[in-house]
């Protein structure tokens, strides 16, 4: 059952909580071998909805389809379940904890526990087996929340905002743990606001916003379609000449970097024209993608 | 099913395989048992006799003081003191240490002393001369006159604090003064002996219909039996409230959810914990009736008339029924508290409603003990959450008919599942709530949302 590919299609579902609209007439599909990435802001709806495709609340209107057929227990126990409020007991012991989470998933004690001895030896938490949660810091406990979500080795995989509380280490290793996730064909669902992870890791993208969905597609698709009018700059002097103007629409200061927008119709050119004409200093002039980070601002203002 | 067997399987080992539980389990006997046992030990030790002079210059009351703390009178007492406090469970604290003070009594030796015609200094001097060279520990003067008001007997001792020693004297005095003053009425010492025979009462319990059994030890089988379901239904709904507050806490729900069904993992829950509850009743229960039994045993060797009180096999099989029922209603009152509020501190406020229906219902058993066939009896004994604590009381007290215990458990039964019913809709919806306690008006409209 584990080798049918996995498939998630929700049809114009909304969820009103009193007479806030957490949720309202979205409609997406994910497919297998992919990891598609749910952005939006803190707020957007992004939990509700992730809460109904796994079946923890039921949507007012609309319906959430999974391996073609509608969530009910027995498709809960192909979902993995990552959730952005990390749950574990504090006084039970990981062995016994991570046995019981996938008892709840219908898999035995027996099967279990070899699933348990390869994932805590995946996420190097092996002697840390007859210890309590109490006793992991945070980014182990993260990891080990990571392996029980895995342990019943489901098609779909939820993760909301996965990273959080990890160090730059650990994210690069819990990355190419995806990533060898993705190659067996599975479906993973990615949920987070932070866009440059999302950049790195998606092939698809939804976004959404205040209940709403604001962009989808494949990240290519999304970035090839934005353009490429922004001037990554690194220079002294022509102060003047980045001031918005005919040519510049705004300026984003980085630390050591200034991101140049252009208006529509300009061409990156002209600008370095006019600053080389200024006697600018130039070290660095390189025409970019718009990152998903000013996708998403641009979206969520306009 | 397995769902539903694998959280039931959680939460008992969660509960039994804790050392609170390993202790409370097997501490809470063996101090039963130092209550029983202890006073016994006491009892049997033969402390030093307290050896004391009487000065009587008219020889009054002597003899008679001295026969009342005769070693068999005192016995005798001991023995009436013991009886009674086993009819009598309500007593306050003060008259349970004058009586188990009674039941150790104190033994005595009696030096002669001669007071004929020497004042009451000289009695004094000498008197505390013996005490200084150790021939004696405590000396009694009577006074000269033991009619009228204001009679009173000084008792001077080494131990003037042992209170067990002073009450034995006061009562001995009292009674031997009372025997002389009637003496002095003209009323013959024979006369006297068939005045003074106490009566013996004793209550004989009548059955339905008319068969007399004892009934001394009832009582206070159906007080302890109604403090053992208070206690456990107590501890254990405040388990399951924290067990649901720790996972709302710790946001595992959002994990549970996604896993089971709300119902079955709300239902794994309380009878997991249940289990657990029944796990340590049975072993009170058994260990209780190993107490009582090795009490009533050496009470027999003692001479001492205790009855044991009858408990029939029927009476047990419904002590478990109505413990489970009482555990069901409480224990999804405390889960609906426990979806309700955000953390344990908000819980405990809220679980003062469930504690104050306990303590009613306990306050009911001693009503329904003094009267167990009337009609408030019957309608606390089958009442919605009053039942569990009162009904098993009214059983031991007197055995009700078939079909008003058949009521009780069927409403009882109705109880659960509308509470059951209410208490998953409200689970299922406050477990996800997080930040801020459900209001009441929210809570009743999860209830009545389809």
């Amino acid at each position: 059952m584990n080798q049918k590919s996995a498939n998630l299609r929700v049809n114009g579902v909304s969820k009103q909580f009193g007479s806030f609209t957490a949720v309202d007439n979205l409609s997406f599909e994910v497919s297998a071998g992919r990891i598609f990435g749910f952005l939006g802001p803190n707020g957007a709806g992004k939990t509700t909805t992730i809460r109904m495709i796994v079946g923890i609340t039921i949507p007012d209107s609309g319906s959430v389809e999974l391996f073609g057929d509608s969530v009910s227990p027995d498709i809960q126990d192909r979902i993995g379940y990552l959730p952005e409020e990390r749950g574990l007991y504090k006084k039970m012991k990981i062995q016994d904890q991570l046995r019981y989470f996938a008892a709840l998933k219908g898999i035995r004690q027996h099967e279990a526990d070899k699933r348990i001895d390869y994932w805590l030896d995946r996420m190097n938490l092996s002697e840390w087996k007859k210890k309590k949660t109490t006793d992991l810091s945070k980014g182990m406990s993260q990891k080990l929340q990571f392996a029980s979500t895995m342990l019943h080795d489901p098609d779909l995989i939820v993760l909301d905002e996965p990273f959080s509380g990890l160090d730059p280490v650990n994210v690069e290793f819990m990355k190419s743990v995806i990533a060898e996730v993705k190659s067996k064909e599975k479906t993973i669902i990615f949920s987070t606001h932070l866009m440059e992870t999302a950049e790195k890791l998606c092939d698809d993208i939804l976004l959404i916003n205040k209940a709403r969905k604001v962009i989808s597609g494949s990240l290519r698709e999304i970035k090839g379609s934005y353009g490429r009018n922004i001037a990554s700059i690194r220079c002294t002097g022509g102060e003047e000449i980045l001031e918005p103007g005919e040519l510049v629409e705004r300026v984003v200061e980085h630390a050591d970097e200034l991101e140049v927008f252009l208006r529509d119709g300009a061409r990156g050119q002209e600008l370095l024209e006019r600053l080389v004409g200024a006697g600018a200093l130039i070290s660095k002039f390189e025409m970019v993608e718009a990152s998903l980070n000013d996708i998403f601002i641009d979206a969520v203002n306009a | 099913m397995d769902k539903f067997l694998a959280v039931l399987r959680r939460e008992y080992k969660k509960v039994v395989f804790k050392w609170a539980f390993v202790i409370t389990t097997f501490l809470m006997p063996l101090i039963a048992s130092l209550f029983v046992l202890v006073p016994m030990l006491i009892f049997s030790i033969e402390g030093d006799a307290t050896r004391i002079a009487v000065a009587d210059r008219n020889g009054l009351v002597e003899t008679r003081v001295k026969q009342n703390l005769s070693p068999e009178k005192i016995a005798e007492r001991a023995r009436e003191a013991a009886r009674e406090s086993l009819k009598n469970v309500t007593a306050t604290q003060s008259e349970s240490i004058e009586r188990s003070s009674k039941q150790i009594g104190g033994q005595f030796t009696f030096v002669d002393y001669d007071a004929s015609g020497k004042s009451d200094e000289e009695i004094q001097n000498e008197l505390k001369a013996m005490v200084a060279k150790k021939q004696i520990e405590a000396f009694l003067i009577v006074p000269d006159n033991i009619s009228g008001k204001g009679v009173r007997f000084d008792f001077y001792s080494r131990k003037a604090g042992d209170f067990i020693v002073n009450s034995t004297i006061q009562d001995a005095i009292n009674d031997a003064v009372r025997a002389q003053r009637l003496a002095n009425a003209n009323i013959s010492e024979e006369k006297l002996k068939e005045i003074n025979k106490g009566v013996s009462f004793s209550s004989i319990q009548l059955s339905e219909t008319g068969e007399s059994k004892g009934s001394d030890g009832g009582p206070v089988a159906a007080f302890v039996v109604a403090m053992l379901i208070y206690i456990v239904l107590a501890i254990y709904g405040q388990a399951i409230m924290s067990a649901i507050v720790e996972e709302k806490e710790t946001r595992i729900s959002e994990i549970l959810f996604s896993s089971a069904r709300p119902f079955e993992l709300m239902m794994g829950k309380l009878v997991g914990v249940g289990l657990a509850g029944l796990t340590q009743l049975a072993i009170w229960i058994s260990s209780l009736a190993a107490i009582v039994s090795v009490g009533a045993a050496s009470a027999y060797m003692n001479e001492m008339q205790i009855t044991i009180p009858e408990i029939s096999i029927l009476a047990v099989v419904y002590f478990f029924v109505f413990f489970i029922l009482g555990y069901f209603i409480y224990a999804t009152i405390y889960a609906l508290i426990g979806s309700m509020v955000t953390s344990m501190q908000e819980g405990s406020q809220f679980a003062f409603p469930p504690i104050m229906l306990l303590l009613i219902g306990l306050y009911f058993c001693f009503a329904v003990v003094r009267d167990p066939n009337s009609t408030f009896a019957f309608w606390v004994s089958i009442a919605p959450f009053f039942a569990p604590i009162v009904m098993p009381v009214r059983i031991l007290s007197e055995l009700p008919p078939f079909w008003q215990i058949a009521l009780a458990a069927v409403l009882n039964l109705i109880t659960i599942l509308g509470l059951t019913w209410a208490a998953s809709r409200v689970y299922r919806v406050g477990m996800l709530m997080y930040g801020k306690r459900a209001t009441i008006p929210e809570v009743w409209k999860w209830i009545r949302k389809v």
